[in-house]
């Protein structure tokens, strides 16, 4: 019996000895082979690694209102593996989202896919309701989104964020380093429910950096409200206007007319989207006479006095070219060919300085180069190179045909005027936060005397030339009307289809302000006096009550 | 009288382990808080970003109110000599 209960026992530890042994040989191989592929398994299954977005820079206008902020939003995604009901969940973002529910249920049934977003940068109210229903399958993280308080107002200008918080265009594009900063990190140990009971290691966002421009959210506003009335009333194709100080190059105001909601870029039209300023190129017509004369006066070669006869029509080569009205010969001095804007007058003194010097004129003033204004996209006009000047381009080039250049180009190159011959580069943004205001980039055009013998002419333009819809009450005016037709596509010009223009300094007597505005296409009227100068007049009384620029004691409104 | 200490210094360790459970998860509940709190901010900045647009209100006083924006020449602007 003794025997039979030995023999019993020892079976019974055998078994529990081979048991044992089976134990270690399994707690070898879990924790010994298996425990490098094991311990990432639980590791995943608790802990996370979160990603923390920085917050983009505000971009703030001259008085530090805000023109395009970071708006918290949250991203739903689902994994349609987890999802049960996908007919239940549809309904839900339905109702909490207000998405499509029957485009909802495919994506949401489709179980050969294991992520799909919801929707991105969804309100983060809506996004909660969804969150409180707690559906298997759906997940949410904060997001970003960009929005533009102003609406339209500098929209071109700001241009627009994409939907990964990367700067697309404008001024986003331009300074997208400086405002994008640097995302954080954080690996957080979850307990089953969610809930978070560790942070194992963290490394914090850096915020972007705000950027602050020269641009006036109220100037802006004004000007593209005056664009859009000039727009409407000439039935033009758009228009735009560059409001600038000529001391130091700022943009107070850089408007294109129509314009888009910059919260709904994504629907505008691509065309609208442009800052034409910028990046489109024009024939600027009469107003670059400027150049033209402020050449032959540099050069020594006429004084604003100097007398020239002038028949209505010349032959240049294969073209007659004439003045825009009908007249008979005329005796005008330098500064009456361009306060009656004569294109004969133009191309006479253009003859003088020949081809040569009057194209280091042009290249002395801008054109043909960008300006080097920071905005992405600038184009550097369209300027001949002499060596390829036909025999009729001295009877182009000097009146403004046949050269293409941008707003922005001709308003520095009248400001260099009005800065009394000192160029100064325009520019955007004042500074960024936290960084020095960049130095201003200045050179000389023309000596001091020049630049005030052409103000001078161009105050006569205002006062009893083509410019006299351009004139303020109580201020003096200085500026050039511009019409140009426009070219077409066989080398030709379009017929019906100009450019009509204004480029003016005020108060001339000491200049805060340099306005330009072109209309495109105008109907009705086409010449830049009755067409772009009473959009300028506009723009400039307000800007001059705005900013509080005290009268110059000009004589009363000829208008 | 070992086996008592031993049993206070376990009571202990779980005690502090449970207070920096708790902890933890406060710090991320108020982490939350706070990500809330800067949303809020920055769509209440919006919403006032936009309601005090210099244009909007001179629209409003024109429509509203019959305002005009005061010309240039209506402006009188003095000269002070110290």
């Amino acid at each position: 019996m003794n025997r039979l209960v030995n023999r019993r026992i020892r079976l019974f530890l055998a078994g529990l000895m081979i048991a044992f042994a089976g134990l270690v040989v399994r707690a070898v191989w879990l924790q010994g082979v298996r425990a490098a592929s094991l311990s990432q398994l639980g590791q995943t299954q608790h802990r996370e690694v979160v990603t923390v977005p920085a917050d983009r820079g505000t971009i703030y206008d001259r008085t530090g209102v805000e023109l395009g902020l970071g708006e918290r939003a949250t991203t739903v995604y689902a994994n349609p593996m987890q999802i049960t009901n996908p007919e239940r969940a549809a309904v839900a973002v339905e109702r909490t989202l207000g998405l499509d529910a029957n485009r909802l249920y495919k994506t949401l049934g489709d179980r050969s896919r294991g992520f799909v977003y919801v929707e991105r940068q969804a309100d983060p109210a809506q996004a909660d309701a969804l969150r409180r229903m707690k559906l298997a399958g759906f997940g949410f993280y904060p997001e970003e989104r960009r929005t533009y308080p102003q609406r339209s107002v500098a929209a071109q200008v700001l241009g627009y964020v994409g939907i990964d918080g990367t700067g697309l265009s404008g001024l986003e594009l331009q300074y997208d380093r400086d405002l994008s900063g640097r995302a954080g990190q954080e690996t957080v140990v979850k307990d089953p429910g969610g809930n978070v009971i560790d942070i194992q290691s963290q490394r914090p966002e850096v915020p972007g950096k705000a950027v602050y421009l020269t641009v006036d959210h109220s100037i802006q506003a004004n000007a593209e409200e005056v664009l859009r009335e000039t727009v409407h009333k000439w039935s033009a194709k758009s228009a735009s206007a560059i409001v600038l100080d000529p001391r130091t190059g700022a943009i107070l105001a850089m408007a294109v007319q129509p314009g888009y909601d910059a919260n709904r870029y994504p629907s505008a039209p691509h065309d609208l989207q442009r800052n034409r300023t910028v990046t489109d190129t024009y024939e600027p017509g009469s107003t670059f006479k400027l150049i033209t004369v402020a050449g032959a006066l540099s050069e020594g070669l006429v004084s604003p006095s100097t007398r020239f006869t002038l028949p209505y029509q010349l032959h240049v080569a294969d073209r007659v070219i004439h003045d825009a009205e009908k007249r008979g010969t005329v005796n005008y001095s330098v500064g009456q060919i361009l306060a009656h804007s004569s294109n004969i007058g133009a191309i006479t003194l253009a003859e003088m300085l020949g081809r040569t010097r009057l194209n280091d004129w042009i290249g002395r003033f801008g054109f043909g180069h960008t300006t080097g204004i920071d905005f992405p996209g600038e184009s550097p006009g369209i300027v001949l190179p002499p060596e390829k000047w036909s025999g009729s381009t001295i009877g182009n080039v000097p009146i403004g045909q046949g050269i293409a250049v941008t707003p922005v180009q001709m308003a520095a190159a009248y400001a260099a005027i009005a800065n009394g011959g000192v160029w100064s580069r325009p520019h955007l943004v004042d500074h960024v936060a936290g960084g020095a205001r960049p130095s201003l980039h200045r050179h000389r055009l023309v000596s001091r005397r020049i630049a005030d013998q052409l103000m001078l002419m161009l105050k006569d333009v205002v006062a009893e030339g083509t410019g006299q819809y351009a004139a303020i009450p109580g201020y003096q005016v200085a500026g050039k009307t511009g019409t140009a037709q426009k070219p077409d596509s066989r080398g030709g010009y379009a017929t019906g289809r100009y450019v009509a223009s204004f480029v003016g300094a005020v108060p001339a007597s000491r200049p805060r302000l340099v306005v330009l505005v072109t209309v495109d296409e105008p109907r009705g009227a086409i010449f830049g006096g009755v067409v772009a100068a009473p959009a300028f007049q506009q723009i400039a009384r307000f800007d001059l009550q705005y900013l509080e620029v005290p009268p110059d004691g000009a004589p009363g409104y000829r208008g | 009288m070992w086996i008592g200490v031993v049993a206070v210094l376990l009571a202990g360790v779980v005690a502090t382990n449970v207070a920096v459970l708790r902890l933890n998860m406060k710090l991320d509940r108020l982490g939350q808080e706070r990500a809330d709190l800067k949303a809020q901010t920055a769509t209440l900045s919006s919403q006032l970003s936009s309601a005090a647009s210099a244009p909007l209100i001179q629209s409003m006083a024109a429509k509203r109110l019959g305002w005009v924006q005061a010309t240039s020449d209506q402006t009188t602007y003095f000269t002070l000599h110290p």
